[in-house]
């Protein structure tokens, strides 16, 4: 909302700092935790029943980057994601924990068993190393690591589900013929698009992490001074390309069952959510791009299977690249399909209720902008500050999205147009081609304060 | 008094019917697990290194195989203590929103530190345990490591505080601008003291606890857990009395309104109490001082008695949330309701008037218009990035020349700004033409 004290990101902007942050969380949480964890069970598992006992100890290697990475930077940026959250938008956030705190709370609750397994079998594995009896127990916490992590990612999901889906029964202040309070949690978690995420979720997981792990067993066994440890390249690289070639396929099956279920509308945004409106028209170059990614991955997956001991690194390293890309993609697409709302029908991007527009649009946007300065807010009667006011407005209600000439800036959208031409644009935010900006609020004086200010962005430093 | 104060979110707070000391009792409990982890993580980082130092100088092999010890103390408590630390400010965050996000919004970008440092102080502590036995013939190096990784793990403790004190005292939002002005503040100095040494104290009983567990363990294990049950007694006698001292100080530090009004309620025992309970402990300690070993039930005791010590500190805390939200939480409440009052009531008056006004039929070809985006580039009556289509239509041209430069884009006819080459069926093309050109 408006109310709360602003804090802008200079340059990079908001959502960018948020989508760092967000995207180096999915990347480890979905490749470390869940995917890593099936993928190095199975691989505990097998060396183990094999008898190959170096195999085992590259495991062990291997699960200590992967516990390394996953439990300071997967688990950090995860309370990370929940903080910037809170920068960004104080009042969704607000609102989301009012309504989900125990799904939060339990969802808390299943991550201690997942944390405390992947301590409990890591650390405990050396001393569990030295007898058969005593490696059967230990692949078994690591059986049940991954299942503990497979069913986080589950109730994850489901939250995300219901986050699309809230439910405001018995809320003083909503509009009772938006949410008539008859949602339906089993809809909201069965929807047609639930089952296909969730399982293009998994099998891509498990494909990205074999992807990491043959990029460490190769980094791992070429620079061990173990004999033994280098030895166990070859069959190492080939058991995690068969899991590749195995999860690669169902991954892409269940990837375009999932993208059927989209709705129409959400599915045209995708290319504009993925890169910038210039490419909302170019849908194919999107499905290039995409079968570009996915046959990088296909040909370095059959190389590693066919050809492991020759598997280079550039390759290994391609396959991580290509993994990465697509996960921000999706990452970064799921987020923008949902504007302008962050909460559907309930409240904009930049945090203004829809029920409070109306009221807003008469006393101002500024009326109840607590922690803003009274000379940065009430225009003079000289109009002197006519500029500084409009930059207050821009910092509430568009610095969600936009900076003033970083990434997304206002600068730059609005080269070479009049002042004229931007106030006529904030009349009808949402509309020509930008459904995805909720509307101006604000009383007129404020909306001149507005285009004055972004108007004054190009005007700056000018050399007369 | 000078109050700025956000709106309540304007949801009800979900507590299931259940009373308020439920979730009161919840907080101090998940606060004092999450806590006990942080002290024991920044001492056991503390002792980690140390002890390696001294085994380089007093080139003693138990002193640095106890410092390789306490590593995993260290692994565990930060990885507990991180995950901990999310559920009391989940339960913060539900019942105190307003003021929790004043105060995180007030103290960033610097809060954010508390993730970034965080990650980089985690993975150099990673980096410290797994070289220990490759770079042990470069012990110079590896303490440089360790020590990095300590000092980090010190900054982050100031950084929270800042931002917990500020959000104690919404007083503040008025005149606090950034993390500087709550840090360098006599409270924050004062609650940073009591945090260390406390976590001084907590892991000198962490390590007997730990000493006596090795002895029983026996073998060459004796040896270490001898050493670490005499420096974990030295570790809380050395920093328990300075504690007892200042705690009761740190509860007269909170702002004047906060403070007075504090002295009022039984919470003000709270403070004394646990430096009582720390007084027991340095003379349960004092009377074993110079025993070598310690019976598991004793070291046992010693621990309850100091978790005791630490929830009474929290529960102390907790006390100056009940007497400083009490004003503030009223006023919220009240403007909240008179705002949302007014929202709701100009919402319905709208509704209404949507109601009541004639349905306006859209153009087909506006609508068109808009969704090939047209609209971002031009409206009907004002130029924006190309020209208004009133005077396109004033203009006059055929219908022929301006689909000719929608299909291949136009330039230099109306200004330097190129129009790109617009993807459209002849027959859209046709539609929007007619309709551009009957705007005059
Ligand atoms: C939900 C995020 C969001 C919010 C909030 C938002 N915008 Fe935008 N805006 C966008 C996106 C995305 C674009 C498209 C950028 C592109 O073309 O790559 C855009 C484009 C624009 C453009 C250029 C439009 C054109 O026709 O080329 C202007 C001007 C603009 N925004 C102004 C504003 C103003 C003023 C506000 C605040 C009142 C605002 N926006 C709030 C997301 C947002
Ligand atoms: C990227 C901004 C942009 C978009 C999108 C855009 N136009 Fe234009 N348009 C311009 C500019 C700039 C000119 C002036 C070109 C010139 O000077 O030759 C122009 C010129 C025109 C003209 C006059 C051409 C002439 O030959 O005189 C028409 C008609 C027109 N646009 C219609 C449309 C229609 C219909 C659409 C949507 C399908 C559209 N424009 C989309 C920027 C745009």
């Amino acid at each position: 909302m408006f109310d709360f004290p602003i804090f802008e990101m200079p340059t990079i902007g908001l959502r960018m700092l948020m989508a760092i942050n967000a995207i180096i969380h999915v990347f480890v949480s979905h490749g470390g935790a869940v995917g890593g964890s099936v993928v190095l069970a199975l691989a505990a598992w097998w060396t183990n029943k094999k008898g190959d006992l170096a195999g085992y100890e590259t495991v062990y290697r291997l699960l200590m980057v992967f516990f390394i990475i996953s439990t300071s930077v997967g688990a950090l940026t995860g309370i990370g994601m929940w903080i910037h959250a809170n920068i960004i938008s104080p009042n969704a956030i607000g609102g989301l924990i009012r309504v989900f705190f125990w799904k939060w709370f339990i969802e808390w609750i299943v991550f201690n068993f997942e944390v405390i397994l992947l301590l409990f079998w890591f650390m405990t594995w050396k001393p569990k190393a030295t007898t058969a009896q005593g490696r059967a127990s230990s692949v078994r916490f690591g059986i049940y690591y991954a299942v503990s992590s497979w069913i986080t990612m589950l109730i994850i999901t489901a939250i995300l589900g219901f986050m699309l889906t809230p439910n405001f029964d018995g809320q003083p202040w909503i509009d009772p013929e938006v949410y008539p309070g008859t949602v339906n949690y089993n809809n909201a978690l069965f929807n047609p698009t639930w089952f296909p995420g969730l399982m293009m979720r998994t099998f891509s997981s498990i494909a990205f992490a074999g992807a990491l792990a043959i990029l460490w067993t190769w980094l791992i066994t070429s620079f061990s001074k173990d004999e033994e440890i280098r030895a166990t390249k070859e069959r190492m690289i080939k058991f995690f390309a068969t899991i590749m070639m195995v999860t690669v396929p169902v991954a892409a099956a269940f990837g375009y069952y999932y993208l059927l279920q989209i709705p129409e509308a959400a599915r045209a945004m995708i290319p504009t959510a993925m890169m910038t409106r210039a490419f909302a028209d170019k849908m194919d170059l999107m499905y290039m791009i995409i079968s570009g990614i996915g046959g990088a991955v296909v040909v370095t997956t059959i190389i590693a299977y066919f050809s492991p001991k020759r598997f280079p690194y550039i390759a290994a390293t391609l396959m991580v690249a290509a993994f990465m890309l697509f996960w921000g993609f999706e990452e970064r697409t799921r987020e923008f399909i949902r504007k302008p709302y962050l909460i559907y029908n309930y409240m904009y991007a930049n945090g203004i209720r829809v029920t409070d527009v109306p009221y807003l649009n008469k006393v101002g946007i500024l009326k109840h902008a607590v922690f803003v300065d009274e000379d940065k807010k009430v225009l003079k009667e000289d109009k002197s500050n006519l500029i500084e006011v409009g930059h207050t407005i821009a910092q509430i209600e568009c610095r969600a999205c936009h900076t003033e000439n970083g990434i997304n800036g206002l600068k730059f959208l609005t080269k070479g147009w009049s002042e004229e031409a931007i106030r006529n644009r904030i009349n009808n935010l949402p509309g020509a081609g930008t459904p995805y900006m909720p509307p101006f609020t604000g009383t007129e004086a404020e909306k001149d304060a507005l285009a004055a200010y972004i108007a004054s962005l190009n005007k700056r430093g000018e050399i007369k | 008094m000078n109050w700025k104060l956000p709106f309540d979110i304007p949801l009800v707070v979900p507590t299931m019917g259940l009373p308020g000391w439920f979730f009161d009792t919840l907080g101090i409990i998940v606060f004092v697990v999450h806590i006990a982890f942080i002290y024991t993580l920044i001492g056991a980082s503390t002792a980690s290194v140390l002890y390696n130092i001294f085994g380089v100088f007093k080139k003693s092999k138990t002193n640095n195989l106890l410092a390789y010890k306490m590593t995993n103390p260290t692994t565990i408590s930060e990885n507990m203590g991180a995950l901990w630390g999310v559920a009391p400010l989940l339960v913060i965050s539900v019942l105190y929103t307003g003021f929790f996000y004043t105060a995180i919004l007030k103290v960033s970008p610097h809060i954010l530190h508390i993730i970034y440092g965080n990650i980089f102080a985690f993975l150099l502590s990673y980096a410290y345990k797994f070289s220990w036995h490759s770079l042990h013939n470069h012990k110079g190096f590896h303490i440089a490591i360790g020590l990095v990784a300590v000092l980090t793990f010190y900054t982050l403790p100031p950084v929270f505080m800042s931002m917990s004190n500020l959000y104690l005292q919404p007083e503040l939002f008025a005149s606090v601008q950034n993390i500087w002005d709550i840090m360098l503040t006599p409270l924050t100095f004062f609650r940073l003291i009591n945090f260390f040494l406390t976590a001084f104290a907590f892991t000198g009983i962490v390590m007997i606890y730990l000493g006596v567990k090795w002895v029983k363990a026996g073998g060459e294990e004796t040896e270490v857990g001898r050493l670490a049950i005499d420096q974990g007694k030295k570790w809380f006698m050395w920093a328990a009395p300075v504690n007892i001292a200042v705690l009761p100080l740190v509860f007269f530090a909170f702002s004047p309104r906060i403070s007075e009004a504090y002295i009022h309620t039984p919470f003000v025992f709270l403070p004394f109490a646990a430096s009582a309970v720390l007084l027991i402990l340095f003379f349960f300690l004092l009377k074993r001082f110079s025993n070598e070993e310690m019976s598991l039930s004793d070291a046992t005791k010693a621990v309850v008695l100091m978790v005791v010590a630490v929830a009474l500190m929290a529960t102390a805390r907790h006390g100056i949330r009940v007497v400083s939200f009490e004003e503030p939480l009223q006023l919220q409440a009240e403007a909240t309701e008179k705002y949302m009052t007014d929202v709701i009531a100009e919402y319905k008056a709208y509704k209404e008037e949507m109601k009541n006004a004639p349905q306006v039929v859209l153009d087909p070809a506006v609508s068109l218009a808009d969704s090939k985006g047209c609209l971002a580039c031009h409206s009907v009556d004002v130029a924006l990035v190309g020209p208004a289509y009133k005077e396109v239509a004033a203009k006059a041209e055929s219908a022929d020349i301006l689909a000719a430069s929608l299909k291949n884009g136009s330039t230099g006819k109306w200004g330097e700004t190129p129009m790109p080459p617009q993807t459209l069926t002849d027959e859209e093309t046709k539609t929007l033409i007619e309709w551009v050109l009957k705007q005059k």
